[in-house]
């Protein structure tokens, strides 16, 4: 025991530091646990299918002594010194394969706001740097990440793919970097280093349900990982560092073809629990998680839906229609009960289960399963406006790009209600093109409800970086005010397309350019749900889904077909510059060397006993062979027959020999 | 010279319609001997020949300068100098100067001092055989006081505990010998018949207790050759030629907290405590070999890999040596490495184990049969590993959630008393706190530090001897590769690195010889970074290797086709010049003959 009297001395010194002040103290406690938590909700969408979102969270004290990214519990070492060596302020990194349906799966709640991505990968990050020295940290970030998630991030560090915008996040004074590879393959490889940031990895817990070929068979996954550093107050001692890791995965439930004795089979929903969708049943808690939970969430289409059966059955009328007896109404039917139901203050409300996961026996898994009795249809909650994006013109010379809003008539009546006069409706639109797509930002046009209108009447601002050759991305932010009553807008934009260096082809180059995703916000509207017991602000994924957020929304990647050249044609050209001049060059010589008045005299002589054809065949070949004229020049007809033999033979013989050696050293110097 | 040629040219140019009247004229003039087959009476023109001359000329002249043109960058490297200095350091290793002090003390010795300082210096060679290894010291230098009363340090005085005894030789000797890296030996003779030899923790020895002379010459020079320059261990399993140091010179130690099972426990640890009292003077004491970062992390669900059973003599869990290679269980077992580290430093990974319920406790059987008093093992290189049992291996099985529990602070010092032997094994010493040699057992007496003085010094002699040569084995695989591939574009940087590479390693053998250990270690340290540096320049990385096929390929459509033509005409022309030529001396001669 050498250590006691050398470790007691530090303890006892801060404790007679902590007694003296309090406040410290309290604050060092508060923010000195490292935490973490998981959750699972669950969501039928309306078109037969099944949102599956898992949300893990890790929260850790930044402490300034330096334990922060050195020392740690629960939190991932490895993103915590990713965050302490760039100085990282706010980062989302998210993998997304397949494409967020707007339409079907609506665009006005948190988890399509927050957790539908664009395909692919979608970066972006604050540092906490002067602004000058962003550019080079970003680069190291995505070098940093590649290697920690196995995917191709490091692309991200040219300066052509990636941008800073200003407005479409909060604002971060130019030390935010935005960049998206629309055609990075997401796989499995990219999930597994991102399961490793969890305490329990996928041995425990929520996670063990990742069955890969469920996920990866889905409609659409996207798995994200978003950090954030939140100071209380602005105290510094108070600050932590939350990781936020999410995986959305929309499904297909699979239709047992048993048990079904519906007639209206076709118009009913699929019926599913966990152990159908993933195959497997939940065993039981990652006992590290500070709470465990399983919601099921049913939309408010949904339950007014359920609400008008309940109206009409005659069984059910006198039974309360309280939120206690959910669990079997005439709508479906829910083989475990739940331990807490969420409801909404809104006149039209949707539900939350609220299934808190313990430690089962082998005997008593955990399978939540729910089968419909009732076909019901009803629809999600939609954005305001439903944005698409397309191409216009043809050839490869050049194009248009369309921005088309279509106003959504389910938010028609809420936006009139909202405020009577003089109703604007707020949309915010980043795209950003890489540059061999030069666009003129004068060709904008703006057509509201089918009709051209001045541009100025609905910009509100606009900013415009415009792409620099082999430097930078074009970038275009526009703040539009549409009045409420709008039907339709289309915005577009004219664009030529450029060339690519031979080196500058990706190796798929036939297949399309790919440009990213346009990001449209509307910052009037918050998509959040509004739960009337507090005591859910425990869970992170409750607060997450409270929080007010943006409604946004991404529109489609583009596919730009570019002109691509035959990649050999350097070298064609190379080859028939080359003869060309190698003609030139021997004619001329030849040229040089001809001895017109020996040809004529040879010519004349022969001209007096050949013909005209055989004039002009000697003629021909004398010119093939070149100098055989000259060499027959001081024979006479008797005799040239002889001797032009046996002045060809050693020049056919030597003209072997040339060819042979030339081989002979080929092959020699190629060994 | 152009007149001339026009002159005698232009008619050549219309040679075959002059030549018939001048063959008419001729055979009108001389007699009908006149043959225009072989004879010609006018010279032959050389305007064609002079062209094609000068074209062929030209492009002779014209291919080096194409050769030129078409060259690849390359710097030039100091092959030579490379090679020199691989093989130099290859056949004869570092030599480090070391000074030894031999202090008896009531000894009745009647030879001289040089007699016996000459004895030990033999002695030490004897006990040395091996003096031509890397990183020992080998011209000793050994200086002896004969003193019937040193200074301080009188009989008796050295019979106190470990620790007094050591500063006050010290002392003394910090008096006496001026403070230098001077290692000594104090031998104090006594009537007491247990002899005790002590290795302190700075410089210095002694022996104490009644000791004959041969005798004391024998352990003074043993203790000497085999302590202060080997560091005390022979034939340990760590090859000499491995320190576990980043080529920039960094350590990173990587602890890992394994909780098997989660389910059944989950232990955490107050590793900042431990980080401040124990790491810390170790961090410290290392810091002239390697700038040495501390990390921690727990981490959960992570099985060994390998097999154990149960033994009921010793009531416990067995898993035997050879399940060692299978107990590191990589698949899951995400210890990481540091992203905070730079891209070549060391990460040595010194885990903490804690077994599941069902294989609780876990006992580690050596080879004959006994139960490891460690219960861990090292991987040399990779770091170290230690089964830590719980003090109770009964899982609470009333309550579902498993209790945390906080590794006690007796428990975590003893575990990490466990690590730091692990650490300096790998560091190439010896765990033990005694030495067994030929001629007795010394005591060798533990810093606080983990590390004393005079391992350290034997720490950075080995470190500068690695050093270098890991710099002459990089800079002999760069030289070898940049020669075997005679078409690589090799960048300025490259030749510089190189160059200054060569410098630093020279300018630390240099200082090695005189002695001057931390400046040596450093320029050491230096050399290798800068050869590692290098040798992994992204542009040798890269594949724009610019091949002779290609080449080729792109210049043969213009110059095959060409080069024939040229160098065809040249030679028609020249037969053609020889041919009338010919005919024209013929002509003369029969000139002359028939005037």
């Amino acid at each position: 025991m050498a250590l006691s009297p050398k470790a007691t001395l530090p303890i006892s010194l801060l404790l007679l530091l902590l007694l003296h002040l309090p406040i410290l103290f309290s604050t060092t406690v508060s923010g000195g646990e490292e935490e973490f938590s998981e959750e699972l909700l669950l969501k039928p969408l309306p078109d037969r299918k099944l949102l599956t979102h898992f949300h893990f969270q890790s929260e850790a004290p930044i402490t300034h002594d330096g334990s922060f990214a050195t020392h740690h519990h629960l939190f991932p070492k490895a993103i915590s010194q990713l965050v302490r060596k760039f100085h990282i302020k706010a980062m989302e990194l998210s993998f997304t394969q397949g494409r967020w349906n707007y339409e079907r799966w609506g665009g006005f709640d948190p988890i399509s706001s927050s957790n539908a991505k664009p395909p692919g990968v979608e970066l972006w990050a604050i540092f906490n740097v002067p602004p000058h020295q962003v550019d080079a940290y970003w680069k190291n970030l995505t070098h940093a990440l590649s290697g920690l998630f196995c995917a191709s991030i490091n692309f991200l560090e040219s300066s052509t793919s990636y941008s800073a915008p200003k407005w479409a996040f909060q604002s971060a004074l130019g030390s935010l970097r935005y960049g998206t590879l629309p055609r990075e393959a997401v796989c499995t490889e990219n999930l597994t280093p991102w399961l490793k940031l969890l305490p329990c990895r996928d041995k425990a817990g929520l996670s063990a349900l990742m069955d890969r070929p469920s996920i990866y068979r889905s409609f659409y996954h996207s798995q994200r990982l978003h950090l954030t550093s939140s100071s209380a107050g602005g105290d510094v001692l108070n600050s932590r560092i939350i990781l936020e890791q999410t995986l959305t995965v929309v499904l297909q439930p699979n239709i047992p073809r048993a048990g079904m004795n519906y007639v209206s089979e076709t118009n009913i929903q699929p019926s599913w629990s966990l152990s159908s969708i993933f195959g497997r049943k939940l065993n039981g808690r990652c006992v590290l998680a500070k709470s465990s939970t399983v919601y099921l969430q049913l939309e408010r289409g949904l339950v007014t839906q359920l609400e008008n059966l309940q109206k009409d059955t005659a069984v059910f009328s006198a039974n309360d229609t309280g939120s206690g007896d959910f669990r079997r109404n005439v709508g479906f039917e829910l083989s475990v009960n739940p331990s807490k139901v969420h409801t909404e203050m809104e006149k039209s409300y949707s539900i939350l289960f609220e299934y808190p996961i313990k430690e089962y026996k082998d005997s008593e898994q955990f399978d939540l399963g729910l089968t419909w009795k009732h076909p019901l249809v009803w629809s999600s909650p939609h954005a305001p406006l439903y944005a698409s994006r397309f191409l216009t013109g043809s050839g490869n010379e050049r194009g248009a790009i369309a921005i088309s809003l279509k106003s959504t008539e389910s938010t028609q009546g809420f936006v009139a209600t909202n405020n009577e006069e003089r109703c604007k409706l707020q949309v915010d639109i980043l795209q950003i093109v890489p540059w061999y797509i030069k666009v003129y930002y004068h060709t904008l046009q703006i057509f509201v409800d089918e009709k051209p209108q001045a541009v100025k009447d609905f910009v509100e601002r606009m900013r415009v970086s415009p792409s620099e050759d082999k430097v930078s991305p074009g970038m275009m932010e526009l703040v539009l005010k549409f009045p409420c009553e709008t039907k339709s807008a289309v915005l577009n934009i004219d664009f030529d397309k450029g060339f690519l260096h031979i080196d500058e082809y990706p190796p798929d180059a036939n297949q399309g350019f790919d440009i990213p995703s346009a990001i449209i916000s509307f910052p009037e509207f918050h998509a959040g749900l509004r739960f009337s017991d507090n005591a859910t602000s425990e869970s992170p994924l409750l607060s997450k889904l409270q929080e007010k957020s943006h409604v946004l929304s991404y529109s489609e990647v583009l596919l730009v077909p570019l002109t691509t050249p035959d990649f050999s044609m350097p070298y064609n050209v190379i080859t028939i510059t080359c003869t060309v001049f190698a003609l030139y060059f021997g004619s001329l010589l030849n040229v040089l060397r001809r001895r017109v008045g020996e040809e004529e005299r040879l010519l004349k002589n022969k001209d007096a006993n050949k013909g005209l054809l055989y004039l002009a065949l000697t003629k021909l070949s004398a010119k093939l062979r070149g100098r055989s004229s000259e060499s027959a020049q001081p024979l006479s007809p008797s005799s040239s027959s002889s001797s032009s033999k046996s002045s060809i033979s050693p020049k056919l013989v030597l003209k072997v020999l040339l060819v042979a050696g030339i081989a002979v050293a080929w092959q020699y110097y190629s060994q | 010279m152009a007149e001339e040629e026009i002159s005698s040219d232009s008619p050549s140019s219309s040679q075959p319609n002059q030549e018939n009247p001048q063959q008419t004229q001729m055979l009108e003039s001389s007699s009908s001997e006149f043959d225009p087959k072989t004879m010609r009476n006018t010279k032959p023109g050389v305007k064609r020949l002079f062209l094609t001359f000068s074209v062929l000329l030209s492009f002779i002249i014209g291919f080096p300068f194409l050769w030129k043109s078409i060259e690849i960058y390359r710097t030039p490297l100091p092959f030579t100098q490379i090679e020199s200095f691989s093989s130099r350091i290859e056949s004869n290793p570092l030599h480090f100067p070391c000074q030894f002090q031999a202090v008896f003390v009531g000894f009745d010795i009647r030879v001289s001092h040089g007699e016996v300082g000459a004895e030990i210096t033999r002695k030490m060679y004897e006990f040395s055989p091996n003096a031509s290894r890397c990183g020992v010291c080998s011209n000793y230098d050994v200086s002896v006081v004969v003193d019937s009363s040193f200074g301080c340090v009188g009989k008796g005085d050295l019979r106190g505990s470990d620790e007094d005894a050591d500063e006050l030789v010290k002392n003394c000797l910090g008096n006496g010998a001026g403070g230098g890296k001077v290692y000594s030996i104090v031998v104090v003779n006594e009537e007491e018949d247990e002899v005790r030899a002590v290795v302190g923790k700075y410089r210095h020895a002694w022996i104490v207790g009644k000791v004959s002379e041969e005798e004391a010459v024998c352990r003074v020079a043993e203790i000497f050759a085999k302590v202060f320059v080997n560091g005390g261990n022979e034939g340990s399993s760590i090859r000499e030629e491995f320190m576990p140091v980043g080529a920039d010179g960094r350590i990173v130690l990587s602890f890992s907290l394994l909780n098997a099972n989660p389910q059944d426990w989950i232990y955490d640890w107050n590793f900042h405590e431990i980080d401040e009292t124990l790491l810390q003077p170790v961090i410290e004491a290392l810091q002239p070999i390697a700038n040495i970062t501390v990390e921690s992390q727990v981490l959960y669900h992570t099985p060994k890999s390998s097999f154990s059973y149960w033994d009921d003599k010793h009531g416990s869990h067995i898993f035997s040596t050879k399940d060692l290679p299978f107990f590191v269980n990589s698949n899951e077992w995400h210890l990481d490495t540091s992203v905070a580290a730079g891209g070549r430093s060391k990460v040595l990974q010194l885990v903490v184990y804690i077994p599941s319920a069902k294989e609780c406790p876990l006992q580690l059987e050596l080879p004959n049969g006994e139960i490891s008093n460690t219960n861990g093992f090292i991987s040399p290189m990779w770091g170290g590993v230690v089964v830590w049992n719980p003090p109770s291996c009964r899982k609470d099985l009333e309550s579902n959630d498993p209790v945390s529990h906080v590794i006690s602070p007796q428990d975590l010092q003893m575990i990490f008393e466990v690590l730091m032997g692990q650490l300096r094994q790998l560091l190439g010493l010896k765990s033990d706190n005694h030495y067994a040699g030929q001629s007795g057992t010394s005591v060798l007496l533990g810093s606080g530090r983990g590390f004393t003085e005079w391992e350290l010094d034997v720490l950075s002699r080995k470190h500068i001897c690695f050093n270098l040569h890991s710099c002459a084995t990089t800079l002999g695989s760069l030289s070898r590769l940049v020669q075997s591939l005679p078409r690589m574009i090799i960048m300025d940087e490259i030749g510089k690195q190189v160059k200054f590479s060569l410098e630093a390693a020279k300018f630390a053998q240099s200082n090695a010889s005189n002695g001057i250990y931390d400046a040596s270690a450093v320029s050491s340290r230096h050399s290798r970074s800068l050869a590692e540096d290098a040798f992994f320049h992204p542009s040798i990385m890269s594949i724009s290797y610019y091949s002779f096929e290609h080449c080729f390929a792109i210049y043969s459509p213009f110059f095959l086709p060409v080069s024939m033509h040229v160098v065809l005409a040249a030679l028609r022309e020249w037969k053609r010049y020889k041919q009338e030529n010919r005919k024209y001396l013929a002509w003369k001669a029969k000139a002359k003959v028939t005037p």
